[in-house]
């Protein structure tokens, strides 16, 4: 008996203190955190950079001249074809913007949540929706043919020639849900590095980077009335970009459900689409996560508790999304429509059925492992498993896209969408950008909201 | 806790006066027990209109208790401190689940006044194997699984809260927390497909795969209303009027408000696809409730659900007035009833609204009887979970 109530101690022990766990370790000094964070960007460029930034710069100038390749030649290069006439460019446009959704959530929604260990991670992660949804704006600026007309796209009163633009199209609709999307996210990832970048301003030792980051800085002077605007501008930010989570992947999403064809058209579509948005984003995160604070060596700031967290949201989104999977098959069966049942029988067994099967791997079966603590907090299984879940995420674009267009109503137009060279290096090229835009990130600006953590920093003291 | 504040605070008692316990309960009681007299009168009269009006106030109650149990869920696996006060009244009100399976009886006894599809003949038109599905036996086994998980869940976490109110053993949140992980799986399955077969096989035709989550998000909208109602009248008594604060009350009134704007999204997800895409079989969901009256009902909706309620709340002040957010509670738990009515009405009354007083009865009938066993449970169970480690953190919370 008397052993019983020794081992509940200690389990009520362990438990207390897993509760009160402080989110940053070793008790660093508030001096500590701002030396850690402004020194990646402060020392002698490394030589590792260079190499890396020589590498992906060689990445994206191949998306260059793939696209360069494309306009000269025109839209033929890529395999788009009928009957599957949207290919890899709309799914890696959905691949891109479901990226970045994470570092919104990160930003606004958890803030608004009051997830106190969002705050080691969102500048990272804000930035990475920044460079994703630059990336996912390739493909629609590139589709129209002539990029150089593709302001075509935006109502502008001088547009050539009496063009009007169809604002029945969900695609039109995505114009203005992608540009707001993209201001609101740099905006509130500007606000929030204003602090700090005065903090680097401050430390300066050159005469040009005091100049370049007091530029940026605007002039904070850390006054209590700064701090008084700053935060009240940031909630609301947070306020303003908490919708967007939503409404851009809506939206995307009704670039197919408004459609009447099977396996686009489907009710469920707009909140299955925003879960696989954060799904896909949390993922990223992870990857470049783990990779980041081994780097630069802040694993005291970005601990074991945040990429937890990570991986308790990918295990939920993960598992939505599987929710939106099954509820989808299910309804085409409940439905009597024939051809809602063939969309998804051929999708599990026809031609792409490797694709779907992927899918249904990476998407649902392979975060499930996350159910078990070890698993959440092995660096090496979640790095692995990030990767698997982007890998399994652009499948599920490319699944609804290519099985349900592949065979339609009429079996004489019956095709198979294969992509063309320049489909892959294009695709290829997109994350070069990404890393490229990542690693000036990582050089130029603090990867750390430092003033936040301080924050965070005395509340674990209290 | 390892640095133990000390609590400035006056503290309530967190047990109910015997005295108003059995007032309230005597009240509940007599209700309840009128409620069912008038249920029986008007099932003797109208077998359909009572089965009709039964489902209407069992399925705006039951998918309430759902989202009392995924909020409870939520608060574990958040390991939120904020809510520990008021968490002892989400419990007692996914409670309901378990009494719901009795509740239930009259549905599955009267399936023939209510689906079409088990009536002779009824299944003989659908292609597939929906026959297989949509049938009597099926339905009862599939509703009778549906409460064993949802009261095996509820019991659990039930009795891990009671056993820490007695040990106040920390660990005990991990144990709520492990049972809630799985839990909030299990609840999306069976709710959704609750919501399948209880509402949308109504009409047998019709599909839309948003909908158990429709239903879903509409029930956690009433089950805040509910929580915020029942805090506000004990408070009216004098009861937890330090525990639960306006602080409280502006966090249970940001839930209010995010589901408000999160249900309209729902809707409009549902309507704007259905709409544009402008396929028979689909729409014949939006014709019929164009149909008569229930054109003003449809049309008023979208205002009285989601327009009203969100630029109300949305201010600061209003989820801090408490008589604005006692008012909005009353109100979301009204417009709650006609959104399930709109649901399910307009199936069977095709030409236009047509309330009845077997609406009311069965309404109180349901109600009441939740609400005798919800207030059972809070007869010797302290209405505070006190063993809660977190419980200090949350007498003290503030918004900034």
């Amino acid at each position: 008996m008397a052993q019983m109530t020794q081992e509940l101690l200690e389990k009520d022990r362990l438990a207390l203190e897993e509760m009160n766990q402080p989110l940053i370790t070793g008790n660093p000094s508030y001096h500590d955190v701002t030396r850690v964070v402004s020194q990646i960007v402060e020392v002698r460029t490394a030589k590792i950079w260079w190499m890396a930034l020589g590498i992906t710069g060689g990445i994206t100038g191949l998306l260059f001249s793939m696209l360069g390749y494309l306009v000269w030649n025109g839209i033929g290069v890529w395999g788009n074809n009928s009957p599957v006439g949207w290919g890899w460019d709309i799914t890696n446009f959905v691949f891109w913007i479901g990226i970045g959704h994470a570092g919104t959530l990160i930003s606004a929604i958890l803030f608004l949540f009051r997830q106190k260990w969002r705050t080691s991670i969102n500048r990272f992660a804000e930035a990475m929706t920044l460079f994703a949804v630059a990336c996912a704006g390739i493909y629609p600026a590139f589709h129209v043919g002539r990029p150089w007309r593709a302001y075509w796209l935006f109502p502008i009163p001088i547009a050539d020639h009496g063009m009007w633009q169809n604002f029945r199209s969900p695609l039109e609709w995505d114009v203005f849900a992608v540009s707001t999307y993209a201001t609101v996210s740099l905006l509130f990832w500007f606000v929030g590095l204003i602090p700090d970048l005065a903090i680097l301003r401050d430390r300066a030792t050159t005469k040009f980077r005091r100049i370049a980051y007091g530029v940026l800085s605007l002039g904070w002077r850390s006054s209590s009335e700064h701090w008084k605007n700053y935060e009240k501008a940031y909630t609301i930010l947070a306020g303003i970009s908490t919708p967007l989570v939503l409404s851009v992947h809506t939206i995307v999403s009704f670039d197919f459900a408004v459609a009447i064809l099977p396996g686009w058209h489907t009710t469920i579509f707009p909140p299955y689409f925003v879960a696989g948005a954060i799904f896909s984003g949390f993922a990223m995160v992870v990857t470049l996560m783990v990779i980041a604070r081994w780097v630069f060596k802040v694993e005291h700031i970005i601990t074991m508790k945040h990429l937890e967290n990570m991986c308790k949201v990918m295990v939920a989104t993960g598992t939505i999304v599987g929710y939106a999977y099954a509820t989808e098959f299910f309804i085409a069966w409940y439905s009597g429509n024939q051809y809602e049942q063939f969309t998804f029988i051929n999708r599990a067994t026809g031609p792409y059925a490797w694709a779907y099967w992927t899918m249904i791997s990476c998407n649902v079966l392979s975060p499930q492992v996350f159910w078990f603590k070890k698993m959440r907090t092995c660096i090496p299984v979640m790095f692995v498993i990030s990767i698997i879940v982007n890998i399994g995420m652009w499948f599920e674009r490319f699944v609804i896209i290519a099985t349900s267009l592949h065979r339609d109503f009429l079996p004489s137009s019956w095709g198979y969408f294969r992509p063309t060279i320049v489909d892959i290096l294009t695709f290829f090229g997109t994350f070069g950008l990404f890393i490229t835009l990542f690693l000036l990130f990582l050089r130029f600006l603090p990867m750390i909201a430092v003033q936040e953590v301080k924050g965070t920093l005395a509340a674990d003291k209290h | 806790m390892a640095h133990d504040h000390h609590l400035d605070i006056p503290i309530d008692s967190f047990r109910l006066p015997s005295a108003t316990w059995t007032h309230v309960r005597n009240v509940l009681v007599a209700t309840t027990v009128v409620g069912w007299g008038a249920c029986l009168a008007g099932y003797l009269q109208d077998h359909d209109q009572f089965s009709r009006s039964y489902l209407v106030a069992f399925l705006a109650t039951i998918f309430m208790a759902l989202g009392g149990m995924l909020f409870v869920m939520i608060q574990h696996l958040t390991n939120s401190a904020w809510s520990v006060t008021v968490r002892r009244f989400m419990e007692s009100l996914m409670m309901s689940l378990p009494v719901g399976a009795i509740l239930f009886i009259p549905i599955a006894l009267n399936v023939h006044s209510l689906y079409v599809w088990s009536l002779p003949g009824g299944v003989a038109h659908f292609s597939g194997g929906k026959a297989s599905y949509l049938n009597e036996r099926f339905f009862v086994i599939r509703a009778f699984i549906y409460f064993l998980i949802w009261t095996a869940l509820s019991w659990r976490l039930w009795a891990i809260s009671r056993k820490q109110d007695e040990t106040k053993s920390a660990s005990l949140c991990y144990s709520a927390a492990k049972v809630s992980a799985p839990g909030v799986f299990f609840l999306f399955i069976t709710a959704t497909l609750a919501a399948f077969d209880w509402n949308m096989s109504i009409n047998p035709h019709w599909y839309s795969t948003i909908y158990g989550v429709y239903c879903i998000t509409g029930g956690a909208w009433g089950f805040f209303a509910c929580l915020i109602l029942i805090c506000m009248r004990l408070r009216a008594n004098g009861i937890l009027t330090h525990s639960i604060t306006v602080e409280h009350y502006h966090d249970l009134g940001k839930w209010q408000f995010a589901l408000t704007a999160f249900w309209a999204y729902i809707a409009f997800s549902q309507y704007m696809l259905i709409w544009y895409a402008n396929m028979p079989e689909e729409t014949i969901y939006y014709k019929v409730r164009m149909e008569g009256t229930w054109r003003l009902l449809t049309l008023a909706l979208p205002l009285i659900h989601f327009i009203f309620p969100f630029f109300l709340l949305i201010a600061r002040p209003a989820k801090r007035t408490l008589s604005i957010l006692s008012f909005i509670s009353v109100y979301v738990l009204i417009v709650h009833y006609l959104d399930v009515y709109w649901m399910i009405m307009p199936n069977y009354a095709k030409s236009g609204i047509q309330f009845h007083w077997m609406d009311l009865a069965a309404l109180v009938a349901v109600v009441g009887t939740f609400g005798f066993f919800f207030w059972q449970r809070l007869k010797d169970a302290p209405i505070v979970p006190e063993g809660d480690p977190r419980l200090a953190k949350s007498l003290r919370f503030h918004n900034v």
